[in-house]
């Protein structure tokens, strides 16, 4: 418990020095609020990296708390928040935005599509008022995949749109405003309900039975959860696409440090996944040229990934 | 209390309880017993709320279960699942106070008395000591132990135990049944086992599923016998009273090997319990067995009544009678052979061996791992005499069970 503690504080320090460094870091040199005074340089720094990192910052945030929400339900630390289809039903909606509207409301067809994704996949894997969650897991993995397939057609027929739609695919945060931070703000309160849910979903990991068995209302608690954080998913997807890899290695890898408590796992994950995500960007916008970061996350996160694999199962 | 009225379980268009009635109340131990897929696991399943019954009713304390919440549920009712599989890494302790969670609400915090409850539980299955591991990294029947501690943490007015000791080495089954049978003069239990005489020796009434139904229902007394066991588990099986527990013991008889049935006449002089197996073998062998003279207390006169086999009898403590002694000259006299066991002789019983010696030509099989025909002699060495007389005439023969069982099928006496 004590370590939990420690780990958040830490976190939290980690967290503001990155948005700091972060804000000062980019294409147009290292400025900060004492070495220029120039409107341009106010304009670079409040108007478009610091929404820019504080977007990253929460985008990171909800993509790992709902991964942790994701790996507690399913008990495994494979899932991610793109499990019930999410990512290619916001990706079609986006897709369909910018084929089909040039572009615009792609991030409220994105929040649409995710949403709705989620909700087709709940109903299907629903059965006389229960769901499964192996049900639930199989069904997101079809859905997704069709989706993918209509997804692959709007694609293929879309000509000239189809760099957007890809630059889309991968994620990024190129034309962060504030309103997008006022959006990505939505995210804290939510994942603060999810908060409220922990003791259930340390509950929930002793598998299902056991948690009816200690009184946790297990169809409700997978409502409640899937549903809000289909929400943040959502919201992160809007705002910056299918950015992956956050949402599946930030929990695995808190809970190796901080443990499997829920009540510390998620902020903590919620912390490392907004430093993860905001250094990411930071990376992507001036060593990778503007790269799209989902390039950058996968790629750093990829060989991180299996050498703690590689690790725990030596152990 | 529990009672269950009328419930039906269907999976699909698979009944797999049917019409169940049954009652646990505070104080009694409720066992239930029956083979494989009879619907035990599943009877647990259905009042613990994870399946719902097709039909029938569930009460707790009166109430029906469904109108209750689920952390209500969970203050009344723990559950012992017959497997965990742990996810993540939590410390014993943690997986103890998730017990606690129906106590607790959303906002608040563990308090002291939730943790001494906690701690109360671990004390009680003997976990103190494992409190910081992490329950990936300890034995089945450590988690298993866990798993129960997290149920009395729970502090249940009923407790429902699905094998709950089946990982557990027999000192620590009986160790945490001997706990939760104290317990149970405070809750009521229900607990479905596989071992019949840990189900014997720690229920106060048991219950005989197969198929879905209520086949037997009573004190272990009435409902474990020889005839429910072959009826419901397709087993040969004997019971007695256990000397020191006074409760039903459960012993496997080995599956007869297909013997031709003979018709062989063979009276069973023994005692004691010396005599009960041969007893058994010999009628599965196909032998007409004859027994007696028996007290009616004695274990051999239960095995072969519980066998339908014709016995001379006399009340317990009793000598043997004038009516009896010509009974047994008259069943000696029709029998090809005369089995004797090395049962104690006193006065009492000194008769069978003395109308024994007296029927000279009825040859005499006595039943002996060791070679030696010797009795438990309390008569100042009559017994001995008469035994002496009858391996001197070459009429009784020292052979071992299996022997035995092969001379009295294949008709060879001498």
């Amino acid at each position: 418990m004590q370590k939990g503690y420690a780990a958040i504080i830490v976190l939290f320090v980690v967290a503001v020095a990155t948005v700091v460094i972060c804000t000062g870091i980019g294409p147009t040199g290292i400025i900060g609020p004492g070495i220029s005074g120039s409107d341009t340089a106010s304009l670079v720094l409040f108007d478009v990296r610091l929404p820019r990192v504080i977007a990253a910052m929460l985008v990171g945030a909800g993509l790992a708390a709902a991964g942790v929400v994701m790996q507690g339900l399913f008990r495994n630390s494979m899932a991610d928040p793109y499990l019930l289809g999410t990512s290619s039903g916001g990706a079609l909606g986006a897709a369909l935005a910018i084929v089909c509207l040039g572009g615009a409301f792609h991030g409220l067809l994105a929040f649409i599509g995710c949403l709705a994704a989620s909700f087709i996949v709940y109903g299907l894997a629903q059965n006389a008022g229960r769901v499964q969650v192996e049900h639930l897991l199989l069904t997101g993995i079809a859905v997704s995949m069709f989706f993918a397939a209509i997804l692959s057609a709007v694609m293929y027929s879309s000509g000239q749109n189809l760099h957007q739609i890809l630059f889309w695919l991968l994620g990024g945060f190129w034309n962060i405003s504030w309103s997008d931070v006022t959006l990505g703000l939505v995210i804290l309160p939510a994942a603060f309900c999810l908060l409220l849910f922990s003791r259930e979903l340390n509950i929930f990991s002793m598998g299902e039975d056991d948690a009816t068995h200690l009184g946790v209302n297990t169809e409700r608690l997978k409502i409640v959860l899937l549903g809000i954080s289909s929400l943040i998913t959502g919201i992160a997807v809007a705002i910056a696409g299918c950015i992956g890899f956050v949402g599946l290695i930030t929990p695995h890898v808190v809970r190796l440090v901080v443990g499997p408590d829920h009540r510390f796992l998620l902020p903590a994950a919620m912390l490392a996944g907004g430093i993860l995500l905001a250094l990411s960007d930071t990376v992507a916008r001036t060593v990778g040229n503007e790269m799209p970061v989902g390039i950058v996350t996968a790629f750093l996160g990829a060989p991180f990934f299996i050498w703690l694999l590689k690790r725990r199962y030596a152990a | 209390m529990i009672e269950l009225a009328g419930l039906d379980v269907n999976y699909g268009a698979q009944k797999v309880l049917d019409t169940i009635t049954l009652e646990a109340k505070k104080g009694v131990f409720v066992g239930i017993i029956g083979p494989n897929g009879s619907g035990k696991t599943t009877l647990l399943k259905a009042i613990s709320r994870v399946i719902t019954p097709s039909g029938g009713i569930i009460r707790l304390d009166g109430l029906p279960v469904a109108d209750l919440s689920s952390r209500e549920f969970a203050r009344s009712v723990a559950v012992v699942p017959q497997d965990t599989h742990a996810g993540f890494d939590f410390t014993v302790r943690d997986v103890v106070l998730m017990g606690r969670y129906p106590h607790l609400n959303r906002f608040s915090r563990e308090t002291e008395a939730d943790l001494a409850a906690c701690d109360r539980a671990m004390a009680l299955t003997g976990i103190t000591h494992l409190s910081g591991r992490s329950i990936n990294a300890i034995s089945g029947g450590e988690l298993q132990r866990t798993i129960i501690a997290r149920a009395l943490a729970q502090e249940p007015r009923h407790l429902l135990l699905d094998e709950a000791t089946s990982h557990l080495d027999i000192s620590h089954q009986v160790d945490i049944l001997t706990t939760i049978k104290q317990l149970s003069t405070e809750i009521a239990v229900i607990g479905v086992f596989h071992d019949l005489n840990l189900a014997a020796y720690f229920c106060d009434e048991i219950i005989v599923l197969k198929n879905g139904k209520i086949e037997a229902a009573g004190t272990p007394a009435v409902v474990i016998t020889p005839k429910t066991l072959h009826d419901v588990f397709d087993i040969d099986a004997s019971v007695s009273v256990h000397p020191v527990t006074g409760k039903p013991l459960v012993v496997l008889l080995p599956q007869s090997q297909e013997i031709a049935r003979t018709n062989h006449r063979v009276h069973v002089i023994s005692g004691g319990g010396t005599g009960a197996e041969i007893i058994r073998v010999l009628h599965r062998a196909g032998c007409r067995v004859t027994t007696g003279v028996l007290a009616m207390n004695d274990t051999d006169y239960a095995a072969a009544t519980e066998l339908g086999i014709a016995c001379i009898t006399e009340p317990p403590f009793s000598p043997i009678t004038e009516r009896s002694t010509s009974a047994l000259a008259a069943q000696i006299r029709e029998a090809d052979v005369v089995v004797l066991t090395a049962a104690p002789v006193g006065a009492g019983n000194l008769d069978n061996l003395r109308i024994l010696a007296e029927a000279d030509d009825t040859p005499v099989l006595f039943l002996s791992d060791d070679g030696r025909a010797e009795v438990p002699d309390y008569t100042n060495g009559k017994a001995g005499a008469f035994l002496d007389s009858m391996k001197g005439s070459g009429r009784l023969t020292v052979v071992s069970g299996h022997e035995l069982v092969n001379r009295c099928t294949g008709g060879n006496y001498k």
